[in-house]
């Protein structure tokens, strides 16, 4: 077949999902910017008949989007810091040293990787209970730092292996201390894997759900992905025009951001679960 | 430096300092891991073998019992049964479309990048956020669903989908297919450009049809990728909260619950302490089995790689 009418025939088939996939961003841009009068009505249209932007001001407002955004900066940064600092030493050594107990660590690793915090979450719930830390962001990145540990960890030794072991055995012998190997020679080597890992460390914990849920308890503290399902989640009446206009917000920065690094966690990984 | 190196004493200390280095190193995860993972492990471990209040008090050691009164639970195989479905569907409807879908975008035509975008799309939204998208855009009355059909003359009456047992649950397996295929489209394209293109040229010019290249060649040799897009999504579509939490909340008269959405009620709704932390257990044991298969399959692959 010649590469036009296979260009044909691909698009044809793949045609229905392609609708499917944009259906759901159709119907949050359509919503996001109607008047409210124009919302709960039968027969529903596509097109409103006047755009109305102010939604987004009234919406910021309404919603408390502010603070919610800076909580989300706030748990999503802190969660991602801490877990950088545990990991980076732990996926230096798993990928550069040679130990006893080393294939029982990545097991483990493996282990918690596969915990998703649903299964423990009434645990986890009397844990930070009994630490005092429920209803505080603090609770929120612990949880998510040791949930993205395993993960952060596969992933650097992933590259760490990549990177040559020269380097760092001629500053061995220049009398570095393994700290000082880690810190001047190797970690300026791993800036572009500590940054694609960190990003998608934060996108986690920027679209966490369930602790977030069942830990938070104030509005004043609620994170963005959290406030937005509590405009929905047990209310009676449900504003549909703000809601869209929140999910429209808080998505659209994350998917450009993912979309540009996805390639990275594809080849992280193939090499994290192929080697 | 250079008397450094001969100073036997010296040379010792910086042996046993490579000794401890790399316990040193991983002790921090270790310590994170066991606090915020382990402990609740074994807290839910013990709540389950013992009798509980409301509150969470542990009273006396009561054996198996929880476990006894779990299973008597009429929701218990009931949600069992539809996590069953849930997962086999999702993950089954999922690998079937992902195959087809990566062999396309693996191909050379016009628009590829483009498609590449829409198709991975979903996986840049959160699952919460697409669960309210779908769930306001499935609303009875004014959903966009329903305007759609409406308009293409495909429906008189408005349908409440998520409202009515018999649309909910199929819907809800439709959106968890969607959204878990952009990543295994991802693995699969991995593993379709890490085949050798020598082997395809020489199969097409002693003139295997293009069904033979597919079952003699490219399946056999992506069947490691397929394992483990198994396994992996076994895993995530298994444990999924958001979606069927944000749509339904496992709703009407829990038609749509599966373990976790149950589980959750349990603990934080219903007061049922003993009960859930036995199916905690219970998941967490699943989940563990699974995890030994992954092992099982990683190393292999490790093993045929090296």
């Amino acid at each position: 077949m010649s590469r036009a009418g296979r260009s044909v025939v691909y698009w044809l088939i793949l045609s229905p999902l392609v609708l499917i996939i944009l259906f759901p961003f159709a119907v949050m841009i359509s919503t996001a910017i109607r008047p409210r009068a124009e919302i709960l009505v039968f027969p529903p249209v596509w097109l409103p008949k006047e755009i109305r932007l102010q939604n987004f001001v009234d919406m910021w407002q309404a919603v408390g989007f502010g603070q919610a955004l800076v909580n989300s900066v706030i748990v999503s940064a802190g969660a991602t810091a801490l877990c950088l600092i545990v990991a980076i030493p732990a996926a230096y050594a798993t990928s550069r040293m040679v130990f006893r107990g080393r294939r029982l660590f990545r097991q483990f690793l493996l282990v918690t990787q596969m915990l998703s915090p649903i299964v423990l979450v009434l645990g986890i719930f009397r844990l930070m209970v009994k630490m005092g830390l429920v209803d505080q962001l603090y609770a929120l990145v612990l949880c998510y730092a040791a949930f993205n540990l395993a993960f952060a960890v596969w992933m650097l030794q992933a590259y760490f292996r990549t990177i040559p072991k020269e380097l760092e055995e001629a500053a061995m012998l220049d009398g570095a201390s393994t700290f000082q190997r880690l810190w001047m020679v190797f970690l300026p080597l791993a800036a572009p894997a500590l940054g694609v890992t960190a990003t998608f460390v934060f996108i986690y914990c920027w679209n966490e759900f369930v602790l977030a849920l069942t830990l938070l308890r104030s509005n004043e503290n609620f994170t963005l992905t959290f406030q937005i399902f509590s405009l929905v989640g047990g209310r009676y009446s449900i504003e549909w025009d703000n809601v869209m206009a929140a999910t429209l917000l808080a998505s659209v920065p994350v998917a450009i951001v993912f979309a540009k690094l996805q390639r990275y966690l594809v080849s992280g990984l193939a090499l994290g679960a192929i080697k | 430096m250079g008397s450094s190196r001969v100073d036997p004493i010296r040379g010792r200390r910086r042996e046993a300092g490579q000794l401890v280095a790399p316990y040193i190193l991983i002790l921090p995860s270790l310590l994170l891991a066991f606090w915020i993972i382990g402990y609740p492990i074994w807290d839910l471990t013990d709540m389950s073998l013992h009798s509980v209040t409301r509150f969470g008090q542990l009273k006396e050691f009561s054996g198996l019992a929880n476990f006894s009164h779990l299973i008597a639970e009429p929701l218990f195989l009931e949600c069992l049964i539809r996590t069953l479905v849930w997962t086999f569907a999702v993950v089954g409807g999922t690998v079937l479309l992902s195959i087809p879908i990566a062999l396309i975008l693996a191909d050379d035509f016009v628009g590829r990048r483009v498609l590449r975008v829409i198709i991975m799309l979903p996986w840049a939204v959160s699952l919460t956020m697409s669960g309210i998208v779908w769930r306001w855009a499935l609303n009875g009355q004014s959903g966009m669903l329903n305007a759609t059909l409406y308009d293409f003359g495909l429906m008189k009456q408005p349908i409440t989908w998520l409202a009515t047992a018999d649309t909910a649950f199929p819907i809800e397996i439709a959106i968890g297919i969607l959204v878990s295929i952009p990543f295994s489209v991802t693995v699969f394209l991995g593993g379709l450009s890490s085949l050798p293109r020598e082997i395809f040229e020489a199969a097409r010019i002693d003139g295997a049809s293009g069904w033979q290249r597919w079952r003699f060649l490219t399946f056999p040799l992506i069947r490691p990728f397929i394992n483990i897009v198994l396994v992996l999504n076994f895993i995530y579509v298994f444990n999924s909260f958001p979606l069927i939490w944000v749509m339904t909340q496992g709703d009407p008269a829990n038609s749509t619950d599966i373990l976790v959405t149950w589980l959750y009620k349990l603990a934080f709704r219903y007061g049922k302490l003993d009960i859930a932390s036995a199916l905690s257990i219970v998941m967490f044991l699943i989940l563990l089995a699974f995890t030994v298969v992954y092992a099982v399959l990683a190393m292999r692959n490790e093993r045929e790689a090296g």
